[in-house]
């Protein structure tokens, strides 16, 4: 039983990070980024688009589209996050309020869109795209140490893209110097700009960059949770990837161990009620322990957790 | 070091003017490479308008700067910096999650390679920084991060990152102005080092006896004029204080002699500390009684908006007693202080005097909206606060657009004050404390202010007024108590003490003397 508690927890887990990361960019540069959500719902669609139109192209045992889907999820995270850019950035819009817009307008238009295609081009009324199913594959020999055996056994190989994406976020936020001006932009804006670092640019990247990592976590949601895309991957776990970051103090590797929290808690509520012979309505029930288990943490720990300082502050030139 | 210049910055006829106001009024200055020279003047005189101009942040509305001997158009503080022009700004720009090493390389950073994968160098560039500092003798360890340390050590990280960029000429902003007396002699000990290693140092501040300490030369700037250039060393420290409080303005106003009543505050050994744990204000103590003008005066910084803003209840008492009409006030709240009779005209009256996007009329019953007439039973009464707003309108003459609902942020400075003080003088308070009251108003509206805080006194009331205007301060005060330091130097009658007493005793030096 621990081996599925393990294995679908990192399965969740770890797309959850990949956004909260998306996240931590975006917040740790001063942009309040509420339009996870929406970035992560919007990189999905763009993934499972290119997968309806030019999956077939390929041959059929082929895993090319899918890994190609996941960087079309990225670019289509990063467009959509450029239109979060320019109303926070460019026209300087208040940023919780142009998060929920983002959200809600993601929602909207995948929803709008996925029933226009698949009536127009496939005729057949559907609200879903089918994208199949990720491959799978287990390591030998590590799969067999007893316990931790089950990180390395029948896993998503996108695990494996986002411990490498976790690598270069965590190098880029810390060790560039691209890295250290988002950090700078978030704490204090004056000092970059004294510095002759243009704050604006900065940011701009950090949302478009935080825009990418989520879609990618969207397209993986997408893949592991239901093999297809729909407006249900509008369930809130960009919601989650912001109480995770928070949670992690907003620096990646608290924040990791924020997102393995949430994934346990959740594969163990899922085995929990398998294992106590719920019916499958209670699983619904279970489905909530990582909301609940978020709330408490929050009210534990967001009071000795410090916010970057200049969150959510529209940066104005003239302003001394 | 051959030199083609006779003086590394020369300033020809610069003018900068702000709407209704010169602030430098064709200011012709030269400033020697390698000394130390001191840009002295009252707030308000021009000294930093000047130096944003040379350090790029200003443009010039006529006239040129010369730099090195060549006329030079500074475009912006980075092109300064790219002519080795550093500055110290008054509040500093540092990222307080940053080691210090991280805040001095801030967009120049070392690059450093490993395993072919290019990275910020921190840990080597500790050490540059921190042989720099041991040059210097600025003390300060590179690997500490800022919002550890203390206002000074954030000051010297500051000055490292000019040096760190290589500048020559550095400008300091009111250096000393948040420092300790021991912080302070430690800075000028590291100016004086500076010098000595050749760099050319500009000192904007008001406190004399700092400028005759370090500085060679010290130009004198008045009203945006530039009034002298003076050696330091063969003037004396009285000849600089009358030079800059000049003797020409004066602002009249005609009152009879005050008829003191009771003692209506008593502030007894009071002691402040700032918002960084500094001692600010240190055993103060002083009465002001019914039917008096009693002022602080003093240069800013020394610890009497603090005073002001203890008595108000926005500030908590370190140590010491505060009494209203004897009875003690210490714990009592904002709003208890407030219905035991004070009235608070703040020093900035956009952030703590008034709410901007709120009509004139809701202003104006901000301190009393919730007793009757203007509330019944938590219900707000427009009738009697719209009354109440047009008989203020009316008895202290406030324009406003459209009259009690003009939103307020759209009033004029003076307009804005004038509500202020209606609201405030209408609470009928025994204590009024009035700071900078007449702070950015224009000659008429501050003869109004005056007349108003005369009738207030001529009433019985008692009044605080704290203002970093000299001539306010004469032209209206009964008592006068002058601060220094977070110290009070002396306190007399208006007419036993002069001009240039209060100017000495305002820089510390009736003190030495």
């Amino acid at each position: 039983m621990y081996k599925t508690i393990i294995i679908d927890g990192l399965a969740f887990a770890l797309p959850l990070l990949i956004i909260a990361i998306g996240g931590i960019y975006s917040e740790r540069s001063g942009v309040t980024n509420l339009a996870l959500e929406g970035l992560l719902g919007f990189g999905a669609f763009s993934g499972a688009l290119f997968i309806v139109f030019l999956g077939g192209h390929f041959s059929q045992n082929s895993n090319i589209p899918i890994y190609l889907s996941i960087i079309m999820a990225a670019l289509g995270g990063a467009l959509y996050a450029t239109l979060f850019a320019l109303l926070c950035i460019k026209f300087k819009s208040n940023q919780v309020i142009a998060g929920v817009v983002i959200n809600i307008l993601s929602q909207a238009i995948t929803t709008f869109l996925t029933r226009q295609i698949n009536q127009n081009f496939f005729e057949q009324p559907s609200d879903k795209f089918q994208i199949g199913v990720f491959p799978r594959i287990s390591i030998p020999v590590l799969k067999d140490i007893p316990i931790i055996g089950a990180v390395f056994d029948n896993f998503y190989t996108f695990n494996i893209i986002i411990i490498a994406l976790l690598a270069v976020t965590w190098y880029l936020l810390y060790k560039s110097a691209f890295g250290m001006h988002l950090r700078a932009c978030g704490d204090n804006p004056q000092a970059v700009d004294a510095a002759g670092i243009d704050v604006e640019k900065v940011r701009f990247k950090a949302v478009v960059l935080s825009g990418a990592l989520s879609g990618v976590g969207g397209i993986c949601f997408a893949y592991s949770i239901s093999a297809n895309f729909s407006p249900a991957i509008y369930m809130g776990y960009g919601y989650l990837a912001i109480a995770a970051l928070i949670f992690g103090n907003w620096k990646i590797m608290p924040t990791f161990v924020a997102c393995l929290i949430f994934g346990f808690a959740r594969s163990g509520g899922n085995e929990l009620a398998k294992f106590l012979q719920l019916s499958s309505s209670y699983l619904d029930l279970t489905m909530t322990l990582p909301y609940i288990l978020t709330l408490l943490l929050l009210i534990f720990f967001s009071k000795r957790n410090r916010a970057p300082r200049a969150l959510g502050e529209i940066y104005d030139k003239g302003k001394r | 070091m051959a030199k083609d210049y006779d003086y590394i910055i020369e300033f020809r006829h610069l003018t900068k003017r702000f709407p209704g106001v010169i602030a430098n009024d064709s200011i012709n200055l030269q400033i020697k490479a390698g000394e130390t020279f001191a840009l002295l003047g009252e707030n308000g005189a021009g000294k930093s308008t000047l130096m944003s101009m040379l350090f790029g942040m200003y443009e010039p509305d006529e006239g040129e700067i010369y730099l090195r001997g060549k006329k030079t158009k500074i475009k912006s503080p980075r092109h300064a910096t790219e002519l080795s022009i550093g500055m110290v700004h008054q509040h500093f720009k540092l990222v307080e999650n940053f080691t210090i090493t991280e805040n001095i390389v801030l967009g120049i950073e070392p690059k450093k390679s490993m395993i072919g994968i290019p990275m910020v160098d921190i840990k080597g560039t500790d050490i540059k920084i921190s042989d720099l500092s041991r040059e210097y003798g600025l003390d300060v360890n590179p690997t500490d991060v800022i919002e550890d340390v203390n206002v000074s050590t954030r000051q010297r990280v500051e000055i490292l990152k000019m040096l760190y960029r290589e500048a020559e000429i550095l400008i300091f902003d009111e250096p000393t102005a948040m420092l300790t007396p021991q912080e302070i002699e430690f800075l000028l000990e590291i100016i004086r080092n500076l010098k000595e290693a050749g760099k050319t140092i500009i000192l904007i501040s008001h406190k004399l006896d700092e400028i005759k300490q370090v500085a060679d030369r010290c130009a004198i700037l008045r009203n945006g004029k530039l009034i002298d250039v003076l050696d330091v060393k063969e003037t004396s420290t009285q000849t600089m204080a009358n030079l800059m409080v000049g003797k020409d303005v004066s602002l009249d106003v005609a009152k009879e002699d005050s008829v003191k009543g009771e003692v209506i505050l008593d502030v007894k050994n009071l002691f402040l500390k700032n918002m960084f744990d500094v001692k600010i204000v240190k055993d103060v103590s002083f009465q002001v009684h019914a039917g008096e003008i009693f002022s602080l005066s003093g240069v800013s910084g020394n610890g009497q908006m603090e005073i002001a803003d203890a008595i108000a209840g926005l500030l908590p008492i370190d140590s010491g007693e505060i009494f209203l009409k004897n009875r003690k006030i210490n714990e009592l709240s904002i709003r208890e202080r407030t219905e035991q009779g004070i009235s608070y005209i703040p020093e900035d009256r956009q952030v703590y005097g008034l709410v901007l996007e709120f009509s004139l009329a809701n202003n104006l019953v901000l301190k009393s909206y919730y007793h009757e007439p203007y509330s019944n039973r938590h219900i707000l009464n427009d009738e009697a606060i719209f009354n109440h707003a047009d008989k203020l309108i009316d008895n202290f003459d406030i324009r406003a657009g459209k009259g009690k609902d003009t939103i307020v942020r759209s009033m004029s400075g003076g307009n804005q004050q004038k509500a202020i003080i209606a609201r405030e003088i209408d609470l009928d308070s025994d204590l009024l404390i009035f700071v900078q009251p007449t702070r950015g108003l224009d000659i008429g509206a501050i003869q109004a202010v005056h007349q108003k805080i005369i009738a207030e006194r001529d009433r019985g009331k008692a009044i605080l007024l704290i203002s970093l205007e000299l001539d306010e301060i004469i032209a209206l005060s009964d008592r006068i108590g002058v601060i220094y330091n977070g110290e009070i130097q002396r306190i007399a009658d208006a007419k036993d003490i002069s001009r240039e007493e209060i100017g000495e005793a305002m820089m510390g030096v009736a003190k030495n003397a």
